[in-house]
């Protein structure tokens, strides 16, 4: 039993008039509760990888099954409800939120759009999921550009975990924020995978965060897979070029670490 | 209050907002400065300006006072200006957003359709509607958006394009949003201040397409308006030029003073967008 099941998933883009691959014949499953990291250098497809999944683009050939049912042919209400299920947190959370939005609207609109709560209860509903990713839920009246990144982070997790999803996507979730707040963040996100039971399609070039959370990690090259395996193992003893190149890049105290 | 001390930051903004503020305040108070109808005959016919002080800007070729004629039709000038402008935008807004968001044929048929409306010449158009559908004040104000939607549709158009591809509407549709939803809620708003920037013009050219609508009897016939004062006017243009003057001096100062007021926002929201 798999949350997702991806199998040859492929998408090719035009460049110079010559098409490319930045997703070739990619194939991968993540079970509940687990988190899957994909790692790469730039430009390997990794980002692709995560709006393919989310039905963000679409794809030139594969098959994508989430919940046990096929998620590519879902089209309309159907595949908007479905979306409850699998949630995304950005890399910047600025640019995550409307611009004009409070905190309290961007943690209605999941409530309001999924029907979770009746309007006179999603109050309530907001305050709890702002003390369940640490936030006081006094921020709810404040605007999305005056709190912090690391409490903007918080928020979009909040909101990420609002229709209760089974996966959620995270796209390079930690990268811009300073090491103090991405320890913290990390830390939530290992809390909420233990309660909630959420697994995480975790995607990210900075090895260390990934050994800290990652059950399997997939090492992606030119969209294509290069080397898979269990996280610390890959990152202990790394076979493929690319792989090796990647943790050559970690700085050497993190990586001599346990 | 800081933000009206922001607007006035220049000289040219407080020159627009003064005629701008004049002009609505004369506007609204013309029932009560000239009671009654200001078509009705109120003394000797073609009486020079400054000569009677009961009549100070005199009368008309009828003996109508060309001062209550000239408050009241400030009312309609800016009602139809205002009134054209704003389903202008209303419309250019929507049709925008929907071309840009949707794309793809919609897109096609959308634009196809604004260029149609932009290649025949605006004046003529609102000419053609008003003589087909007859002359009233809110067939006035539907022909003048009609002329004018396509630039705030061109302008909004642009600028979803660049909003749909922020990660915001990615979000929403991760949240399961639906795609309506997502382009009036959230597309729409964000692109809204370059659209508003183009209010000042619009305003501007609506006042002044209202005016030669009635100068060529097109108006709505049961007001009185700056246009059709100088139509009156202009078969007496030898022995009484005033009559012209004073509502075409009336219609420069209103569209200067919508320009330049129009420009004052413009640059105090420049500044604030430069700043966040």
């Amino acid at each position: 039993m798999s949350v997702l099941a991806v199998s040859n998933l492929t998408k090719r883009y035009h460049r110079g008039g010559k098409p490319f691959a930045a997703v070739d014949d990619v194939s991968f499953e993540i079970g509940p509760a687990e988190t899957l990291a994909l790692a790469g250098p730039s430009g390997s497809g990794k980002s692709t990888i995560a709006r393919l999944v989310l039905r963000l683009i679409e794809p030139d050939a594969g098959r994508i099954d989430f919940e046990d049912a096929d998620f590519l042919t879902m089209s309309g209400a159907a595949l908007r409800a479905r979306r409850a299920r699998l949630q995304m947190v950005f890399q910047d959370p600025l640019a995550a939120f409307n611009p004009r939005a409070t905190v309290a609207r961007v943690l209605n609109d999941p409530l309001r759009v999924h029907g979770i709560a009746p309007r006179a209860d999603r109050p309530r509903r907001i305050a709890a999921l702002l003390e369940r990713v640490g936030l006081d839920a006094g921020l709810a009246q404040r605007a999305i550009h005056e709190i912090s990144g690391g409490q903007r982070q918080r928020v979009a997790i909040a909101r990420a975990i609002a229709t209760r999803p089974s996966l959620i996507v995270l796209d390079e979730a930690v990268s811009a924020l300073d090491v103090s707040v991405r320890g913290q963040i990390l830390e939530l996100l290992l809390d909420l995978q233990r309660q909630e039971r959420i697994a995480y399609l975790f995607i990210s070039h900075d090895l260390g965060v990934i050994r800290a959370v990652a059950h399997r990690i997939f090492i992606l090259d030119a969209g294509r897979i290069a080397e898979s395996g269990d996280a610390r193992a890959v990152i202990a003893y790394p076979q493929s070029s690319v792989g090796k190149a990647l943790v050559a890049a970690m700085p050497k105290l993190v990586r001599d670490r346990p | 209050m800081k933000r009206l001390r922001r607007l006035l930051h220049t000289p040219e903004a407080i020159a627009g907002a003064l005629i701008l503020a004049l002009l609505i305040a004369m506007a609204l108070a013309a029932p009560l400065l000239f009671p009654g109808d200001p078509q009705a005959i109120a003394g000797p016919a073609l009486l020079p300006p400054f000569r009677d002080w009961s009549l100070p800007l005199g009368t008309d070729r009828l003996g109508r006072d060309v001062l209550a004629e000239l408050v009241h039709g400030a009312r309609t000038s800016l009602a139809v200006g205002l009134a054209a402008a704003a389903a202008a935008l209303l419309i250019g807004a929507v049709v925008g957003t929907l071309a840009g968001f949707a794309g793809g044929l919609i897109d096609e048929v959308l634009m196809r359709m604004t260029d149609a409306f932009q290649t025949v010449p605006s004046f003529l158009l609102a000419l053609a509607f008003v003589s087909i559908v007859g002359p009233s004040l809110g067939v006035v104000v539907a022909a003048i958006a009609i002329s004018a939607w396509t630039g705030p549709a061109r302008v909004a158009r642009a600028e979803v394009l660049s909003i749909r591809e922020r990660d915001y509407v990615a979000g929403a549709r991760v949240i399961g949003m639906h795609p309506l939803g997502i382009a009036f809620r959230e597309v729409l708003p964000n692109a809204l201040p370059p659209v508003l920037a183009l209010s000042s013009v619009i305003v501007a050219a609506a006042i002044l397409t209202e005016a030669a609508l009635s100068f060529l009897g097109l108006g709505d016939p049961n007001r009185v308006t700056w246009g059709s004062m100088i139509a009156e006017g202009r078969t007496v243009l030898r022995t009484a030029p005033f009559l012209s003057i004073v509502p075409g001096v009336a219609l420069v100062l209103t569209v200067l003073g919508v320009y330049l007021a129009g420009e004052g926002v413009v640059e105090s929201t420049a500044v604030r967008r430069s700043l966040s």
